[in-house]
């Protein structure tokens, strides 16, 4: 009896120990594959790509399978038929928005970040000051640099070097329900189709107010004039705006932030003001910038934050039936001095460090691959397209486009290249639940959010390795 | 004479305590129960004003979506698994140790015990950098044992059962073994079947934690397939989609395990969570 209850007892722990080691085969991080040699006599060499969601498709979201992950998974296939030096593989994987520093600091340390990232250079800015990026002036040929316009190759540049190859841009407006307008009797607010209308602040107050008085409760039951959000960091940059509509420079001439003066503070008291005369969404400090957007799909917002991707994507989505159908145009954000706030995020990929050589060089050559391949570059249609002889050949297509480029001369860097972009944004949206909630009033929060935001991009800078 | 009315006042008392407990348990089931509802309705009916307090029209159609466009059943098998090969080893490796410490003489033990329950004191996230290496090393990444290995040697087993263990007289380990019982079949014969209760608790404390360990399935779990399902919907809540009912449905697949394992247990949690309320 004894020896039987032995024998059970060491059987089960011997299953488990097979399982387990049968788990290392089957183990694959996708992030540390090295490279090993193919039957076709190449080299074999896998890479991992990373990127948050952008748009689905290869080159459009009505395809069949539409997916975040189409677009590389076709220029992976593509580049892996052309490529004479090795055997390439590269493994796709799309992280969401909010889950990205985690893993990629857990990765970095680990030893195993992805070998390519694409997604706002915004967001990756801290990783090139870190010293986790490669530079990549290497890949950037003549031709690459005489079709994109200068000013993209700035905002990619981190002193004396280009750490993301710029594929497409993604400009931040409002997006407004023009029905929702038109039945509150706002008709003469309504621009265009093709059109980014520029509002004033006083038009703007008016709009709110006639949207808050006079939408038909019968149509739109249980819906609001403008989307308010501060539940976490994501969709930052329109809120970064709000505090710039009375004038405030945000950064002073030395890179620190100089939002607690009288225009900064004017724009935060804005904020509450609208909050609280229910011009906005309640409970803006537990609402998402994801909630928001569908809210405002679901016509529950009339006014709303977008870029380029999530404009097309609301359209898309109407014509596939998986929201209401109505008419949404773009329109910028007003400021006090009457000229449209505006902004951009140039979307690229960058390239981690690695200890293998091979892999750095494959991963150079497949960012420039996708980045500059005739075919493959229209895909930044999704967006706007950085590179002039894509906007030539689509604009016929695509009218939105010169109204885009229209907007250009107002956008203002809301980075402003400073370091510890990535942590400063944890500093904002706490301030401005404090707002909303009643906890520190609009000055307060400024002073605050001046504070702490200095501190952390004083401590970045110490840390930079770029000088 | 007053206690003649002191009956009726106990009564008035109890329908008053039963009446706040009810309207606390309605509160608190409230959000499951708009969640489960919502995730049957069609996404404008979830944003309707006046709701629909009951689904008008029954679809599960964002059910369908949420299991088609993602690998939501692959995502359930692997939480199950990793919940219930974690839990089964934790509660193996926990009743060995604990019984060690409680009933067999060694030097140090005490001393051993001590930093070993210690170890509790430190969270986790402190050491992910440094276990996430050594899972990267041992090729467990995006495998669901690299989830499992590290959850194994936890103190909080060892901790729970040793209190149980030591409940249990040692006159009975003494009378086994003058019987002739070896250590293994006292243990497994005597002694573990005393302790059962604190077994039953473990297990699904231990389930619990693991099926919510999310920061580091997020970290292990990278690729699509190996995600568990607490990442895999956190994942799915982030895609930009204006259905709220799918969300919703997404969601419910998350929540519907864990209630289900927490109906089938719930004798053993509550016991759980109550030891060492009571001193007997």
């Amino acid at each position: 009896m004894r020896n039987k209850r032995l024998s059970t007892v060491a059987s089960f722990l011997l299953i488990i120990a097979l399982l387990a080691g049968c788990s290392s085969n089957s183990a694959s991080s996708g992030t540390d594959k090295g490279a090993d040699t193919a039957a076709s006599g190449k080299k074999k060499v896998e890479i991992a790509l990373w990127l948050t969601p952008q748009w689905k498709g290869v080159f459009d979201a009505t395809e069949a399978d539409a997916d975040y992950d189409s677009f590389f998974k076709y220029a992976a296939d593509k580049f892996a038929k052309q490529y004479d030096k090795y055997d390439v593989k590269v493994n796709v994987q799309v992280v969401a928005g909010d889950q990205r520093d985690e893993l990629l600091n857990v990765n970095l340390n680990g030893g195993t970040p992805p070998d390519v990232f694409f997604e706002s250079a915004f967001a990756m800015g801290d990783y090139a000051h870190r010293g986790a990026l490669v530079p990549l002036n290497d890949i950037v040929d003549d031709a690459a640099k005489k079709d994109i316009d200068q000013g993209y190759w700035d905002n990619v540049t981190y002193g004396k070097d280009i750490y993301f190859y710029p594929f497409s841009h993604n400009p931040g407006t409002f997006a407004y329900n023009a029905d929702m307008l038109k039945a509150a009797g706002l008709e003469s607010f309504v621009g265009g189709d093709n059109e980014i209308k520029t509002w004033t602040m006083d038009e703007y107050n008016q709009i709110l107010k006639g949207l808050k008085e006079n939408l038909p409760k019968d149509k739109y039951p249980n819906a609001y004039p403008m989307a308010l959000y501060a539940l976490n960091n994501q969709g930052d940059t329109w809120n970064l705006a709000y505090l710039r509509m009375f004038g405030s420079k945000f950064f002073d001439d030395q890179g620190n932030i100089a939002i607690a003066d009288e225009k900064g503070i004017q724009a935060a008291q804005w904020l509450k003001d609208i909050y609280k005369a229910g011009y906005t969404n309640p409970g803006a400090e537990s609402v998402s910038s994801n909630d928001a957007n569908a809210m405002f799909q679901n016509q529950q917002l009339a006014i709303s934050f977008t870029n380029a991707i999530l404009f097309n994507n609301a359209k898309a989505d109407m014509n596939a039936g998986k929201s209401p159908k109505f008419d949404i145009r773009l329109a910028n954000i007003p400021s006090i001095s009457g000229d449209p706030l505006t902004f951009t995020y140039v979307v690229g990929a960058s390239v981690f460090k690695s200890s293998d050589a091979t892999k750095t060089e494959v991963a150079k050559d497949f960012v420039k691959f996708f980045s500059s391949d005739p075919e493959l570059v229209k895909a930044s249609k999704n967006s706007i397209p950085v590179r002039s002889s894509v906007v030539a050949e689509l604009k016929s297509q695509y009218p939105l486009f010169s109204a885009y480029d229209a907007n250009a001369p107002h956008m203002f860097s809301f980075t402003g290249n400073v370091p510890g972009y990535s942590e400063l944004r944890q500093v904002l949206y706490p301030e401005l639940q404090a707002i909303y909630v009643g906890e520190k009033t609009p000055e307060q929060a400024m002073k605050d959010y001046q504070t702490k935001g200095n501190s952390v991009i004083q401590k970045a800078r110490e840390s930079s390795v770029l000088k | 004479m007053q206690p003649v009315n002191l009956p009726k006042k106990r009564e008035l008392y109890d329908v008053f305590a039963n009446i706040l407990v009810c309207v606390f348990a309605v509160a608190n089931l409230f959000p499951l129960y708009w969640l489960f509802t919502s995730s049957l309705k069609n996404s404008s009916d979830v944003i309707k004003m006046p709701p629909d307090w009951w689904p008008r029209t029954f679809t599960f159609a964002n059910y369908t979506e949420v299991f088609r466009n993602q690998p939501a059943l692959r995502w359930t098998f692997n939480s199950l698994y990793v919940a219930g090969l974690t839990t089964l080893l934790v509660v193996i490796a926990s009743a060995m140790a604990a019984y060690a410490f409680s009933k067999l003489r060694f030097k140090g033990r005490n001393v051993i015990f001590i930093v070993f329950v210690s170890s509790m004191m430190v969270p986790k996230e402190v050491m992910i950098v440094p276990l996430f290496r050594i899972t990267q090393d041992l090729g467990l990444v995006n495998s669901v044992y690299g989830m499992i290995w590290p959850n194994v040697a936890i103190a909080f087993g060892v901790f729970l059962l040793k209190g149980f263990f030591d409940s249990a007289p040692d006159a009975l380990r003494e009378a086994a073994r003058i019987d002739g019982a070896g250590e293994v079949r006292t243990f497994l014969q005597i002694l573990l079947p005393i302790v059962k209760p604190g077994i039953g608790a473990l297990f699904i404390l231990n389930f619990v934690q693991v099926w919510n360990d999310y920061l580091w399935q997020l970290v292990v779990g990278q690729e699509k397939e190996s995600k568990t399902l607490m990442v895999g919907i956190a994942t799915l809540m982030q895609d930009l989609n204006p259905n709220f009912a799918y969300k919703m449905a997404g969601a419910t697949v998350a929540a519907v395990p864990m209630l289900l394992i927490f109906i089938l247990f719930q004798g053993y949690f509550t016991r759980g969570i109550s030891i060492g309320a009571v001193k007997e």
